[in-house]
C-alpha cells in the first residue's frame, strides 16, 4: 500500500440558506486516496459531487460551512487550522483546484502571468518576478502549453486552452492533492481528450502526487482513475476499483447509474439502457432511512424505517444498502 | 499594438462621421423650430412706429443682417465658414452682443460649478457604493436606500429642498446668482468670498444628485464581479484577498468610467434645471434664455459645444478602454 496523501473521514457540511435553512450536502463522507492514485467521484446534478470537492479544501466561506469531520492531507490534519492559515499554508500549495467553469476562473483583465505571480507570491513573498517568469515557462512547457501563453489575457485564448491553463495554473506550486471538478464537461471532445492527457501526464511526472477527479461522465471516469466512488443526495453509497464499480456495481443506484451509460467496450452493443424512475430528495429534509428508497425498485418497508450505514465488503468495496452482496447479485442477475 | 492601430482608426472613422452628423442637425433643428426671431426683434424696435413702410425697412434690414432672407442651404454653407473662422454670429436676444463673447462668460461659471461637483460626487459615490458591496451588514442596509432615495428625488424637487432649508430657514447661504447683485466681477477678497458663498448650494445639490447614481452603479457592479467565478478560484489558490479586491474593484470601475465620461460629456449643458433653480449665470441659464428668444445662433453655438464636448469625451473613453479592458481590444481587432 502506497502513502496516504489524503484522507477524509466522516466529513460533513452544509449550506445555510439565506431563510436559514441548513443543506446538507456531504454527509458523512470518508475517503482516501494513496500516492500515485486517482479517486473519481461520480453521481447525478445536485448529489454534492462539486460541493465535496469544495469542502475537501478545507477552506469555507458562506454559504458554505464546515460541521464535523476530519481532513488529512499527507498526515497533516488540517480541519482545525485557522482559515487564513489554510489559505496561506495549504491552498495551492497542499491542495489545488481545478473549477467548474475555467472560462471565468481567470480575471479578464489580467494577463495570465500575472495572476500566476499573485498565486506564488502569496505562499512565498521573496520570490522575485523573473524568478516566477522562469518558473511558469518552464511548467507551460512540461505540459506542451506554448509559454507565450504567459503574455496573454484570458480572452484571447480558446476554451481548451484557457482550460489547459487553468489546470498549469492550479498545479503551478507541485500540489499533493489536485481536485478536478468536471475539468472537461464543457469542452469538445478534441479538447476533452487533451485535458484528460494533461492531467495524465501531471501524475506520470509526478507534478502532483495524487488527484480527485469528478464528473457526470462514466465512461470518461472509468478510464482516467484507479478508484471510483458514487454520490447520492449527499452520502456516499459505493465505493471500489474503477473496474468493479463499472462493471460489477453493487448498490442498486450505481447498479442504475451504470445502466443508464455506455461504456465503449466489447460487448456493450446489445445492452439496452435503462433510467432511474424519480428525483433526489430534497436535502433540506433528508429521508431518515436510505436516501435511495423512494426510487429504489428493491425497496422494502425496512429501507424506510432504518438508517443504513456503509457495509464493507471482504475485497475493500464499500456499499450503503441493508441488502447482503449475495441477495443484491441474485436479484440482479434475476432481470 | 497593430491591433490597437486599427481599433483606434475605426475608432476615429465615427467620431468624425458622428460629428458631421451633429454639426447639421444642431444648425437645422433650432431653424424648425416655429417662430419668426427677426419678426420679435423688429416688433420690439419698431415699437411706437406706426408707418407700415418703416417696420418694412427695419425687418428687411435685419433679416440682411441675420441672413434669414437667403435659402437655408445657402445659410448652412454660410454659417460652417464662420463656424470655422469662429464666429457664431450675432445673438438674436441679446443684440448686438456676439455669440461668442455671451459664451465665453457664461461658460466659465458652469465648468466651475460642474467639473468639480461631478469629480467629487463621482468620487464619493463610487467609495460608498464599493463599501456598501464589500462591507454589507448594516452599512449597506443604510447607504443604499439613501443612494436610491437621493437618485430618484429630481434635480429640481432636491434644488428646492436645499433652497428651503439652507437659504430660506437657517439664511446660511444666499438664494439665487453666482455672486453679490452689488459687486462687479473681479479679484478681490470680496468678490472670491461672495462667490464661494453662492457656490455651495448649486454645487452640493449636484454632487448629492451624482452620488445617489453613481453608489448604485458601482455597489452593483462590485456585487456581481465579486461573485464572479475568478475570485472563487483565485481564493482557492491562496490567493490574499487584498489583491482579489485589487481585481474585483478595477473590473466594476469599467462602467463606471463609462459613466463618468458622459457626465463631463454632458456637463457643460446639463445643469440647467440646478442654475435655472439658483439663478447662476452659467451656460444652462444662457440656453434656456435663448430657446425662449429663438435666438438660433446662440441656441446653435450653445448645443454644438455641447455636442462636442460629448462627443469628444466618447471618443476619448473609448479610446482609454482600449487601453484598460483587453476583451474591448480583442473584439475589435477580430
Amino acid at each position: 500500500m502506497g502513502k496516504v496523501m489524503l484522507e477524509v473521514k466522516e466529513l460533513t457540511t452544509k449550506y445555510i440558506t439565506r431563510f436559514k435553512e441548513d443543506v446538507y450536502a456531504v454527509d458523512h463522507v470518508s475517503l482516501k486516496v494513496e500516492e500515485g492514485k486517482s479517486l473519481g467521484i461520480a453521481g447525478e446534478s445536485g448529489c454534492g459531487k462539486s460541493t465535496l470537492a469544495l469542502s475537501l479544501m478545507g477552506y469555507y466561506f458562506p454559504p458554505l460551512y464546515y460541521t464535523s469531520g476530519d481532513i488529512i492531507i499527507d498526515g497533516r490534519n488540517i480541519s482545525g487550522m485557522e482559515p487564513d492559515d489554510i489559505r496561506k499554508t495549504i491552498l495551492g500549495r497542499e491542495i489545488a483546484y481545478i473549477p467548474q467553469a475555467a472560462m471565468n476562473a481567470l480575471n479578464p483583465t489580467g494577463k495570465v502571468i500575472n495572476f500566476i505571480e499573485d498565486v506564488v507570491r502569496a505562499h512565498d513573498s521573496k520570490i522575485t518576478k523573473a524568478e516566477v517568469y522562469e518558473m511558469a515557462s518552464e511548467r507551460f512547457n512540461l505540459l506542451g502549453l506554448p509559454p507565450s501563453t504567459l503574455e496573454r489575457y484570458p480572452v484571447e485564448l480558446s476554451g481548451g486552452m484557457k482550460q489547459r491553463t487553468v489546470i498549469a495554473i492550479s498545479v503551478i506550486l507541485g500540489p499533493k492533492v489536485l481536485i478536478a471538478d468536471e475539468p472537461s464537461s464543457a469542452l469538445d471532445v478534441t479538447s476533452q481528450k487533451m485535458v484528460i492527457r494533461m492531467l495524465m501526464d501531471l501524475m506520470e511526472k509526478q507534478v502532483i502526487k495524487s488527484m480527485i477527479f469528478i464528473t457526470h461522465e462514466l465512461p470518461l471516469l472509468y478510464n482516467v482513475t484507479d478508484d471510483i466512488m458514487v454520490m447520492y443526495a449527499g452520502q456516499m453509497v459505493e465505493r471500489g476499483t474503477a473496474q468493479q464499480t463499472v462493471f460489477d456495481p453493487l448498490h442498486p443506484y450505481s447498479k442504475g447509474l451504470m445502466g443508464s451509460i455506455i461504456v465503449p467496450e466489447s460487448g456493450s452493443r446489445g445492452v439496452r439502457l435503462t433510467a432511474i424512475p424519480g428525483t433526489p430528495p430534497n436535502l433540506k429534509k433528508p429521508p431518515f432511512g436510505c436516501r435511495f428508497a423512494e426510487r429504489c425498485r428493491y425497496v422494502t418497508p425496512e429501507c424506510i424505517v432504518r438508517q443504513v450505514e456503509p457495509v464493507e465488503t471482504s475485497n475493500n468495496r464499500m456499499y450503503r444498502c441493508i441488502f447482503s452482496e449475495e441477495y443484491l447479485r441474485k436479484a440482479y442477475a434475476n432481470e | 499594438m497593430k491591433g490597437y492601430f486599427k481599433y483606434f482608426r475605426n475608432k476615429f472613422f465615427w467620431f468624425v462621421v458622428t460629428l458631421i452628423f451633429a454639426f447639421l442637425l444642431n444648425f437645422l433643428l433650432p431653424r424648425l423650430m416655429p417662430g419668426d426671431p427677426v419678426a420679435a426683434i423688429t416688433a420690439k424696435i419698431a415699437q411706437g412706429s406706426t408707418s407700415i413702410e418703416t417696420v418694412k425697412e427695419v425687418y428687411k434690414e435685419y433679416e440682411q443682417l441675420f441672413g434669414t432672407d437667403k435659402p437655408i442651404s445657402q445659410q448652412f454653407v454660410l454659417y460652417v465658414r464662420n463656424v470655422f473662422n469662429g464666429d457664431f454670429g450675432t445673438s438674436f436676444t441679446q443684440y448686438p452682443r456676439k455669440v461668442s463673447s455671451i459664451i465665453g462668460s457664461s461658460l466659465g461659471w458652469t465648468l466651475a460649478l460642474q467639473l468639480p461637483a461631478i469629480l467629487v460626487g463621482w468620487i464619493i459615490g463610487n467609495v460608498l457604493g464599493a463599501l456598501a458591496a464589500y462591507v454589507k451588514k448594516g452599512w449597506d442596509k443604510v447607504v443604499m436606500p439613501v443612494a436610491i432615495f437621493v437618485n430618484n428625488l429630481p434635480a429640481f424637487g432636491l434644488a428646492v429642498i436645499m433652497l428651503v432649508i439652507f437659504a430660506v430657514q437657517l439664511k446660511w447661504f444666499p438664494t439665487s446668482g453666482g455672486y453679490g447683485f452689488d459687486l462687479i466681477p473681479s479679484f478681490t477678497p470680496n468678490f472670491i468670498k461672495s462667490v464661494l458663498v453662492h457656490y455651495q448650494l448649486p454645487f452640493w445639490t449636484l454632487v448629492l444628485i451624482a452620488i445617489g447614481g453613481q453608489a448604485i452603479g458601482m455597489r452593483s457592479m462590485s456585487i456581481y464581479e465579486l461573485n464572479a467565478d475568478y475570485v472563487k478560484y483565485a481564493r482557492f489558490m491562496g490567493v490574499p484577498d487584498g489583491k482579489i479586491i485589487g481585481y474585483v474593484f478595477r473590473n466594476a470601475m469599467l462602467p463606471q468610467v463609462t459613466g463618468l465620461a458622459l457626465a463631463l460629456g454632458t456637463m457643460v449643458g446639463g445643469s440647467l434645471v440646478a442654475e435655472t433653480i439658483f439663478s447662476y449665470p452659467g451656460l444652462g441659464s444662457t440656453i434656456l434664455s435663448a430657446v425662449m428668444g429663438s435666438d438660433y445662433p446662440l441656441i446653435s453655438a450653445a448645443t454644438l459645444i455641447v455636442t462636442m464636448m460629448v462627443l469628444a469625451f466618447n471618443f476619448l473613453i473609448e479610446i482609454i478602454y482600449g487601453l484598460i479592458d483587453p476583451r474591448i481590444k480583442a473584439a475589435q481587432s477580430d
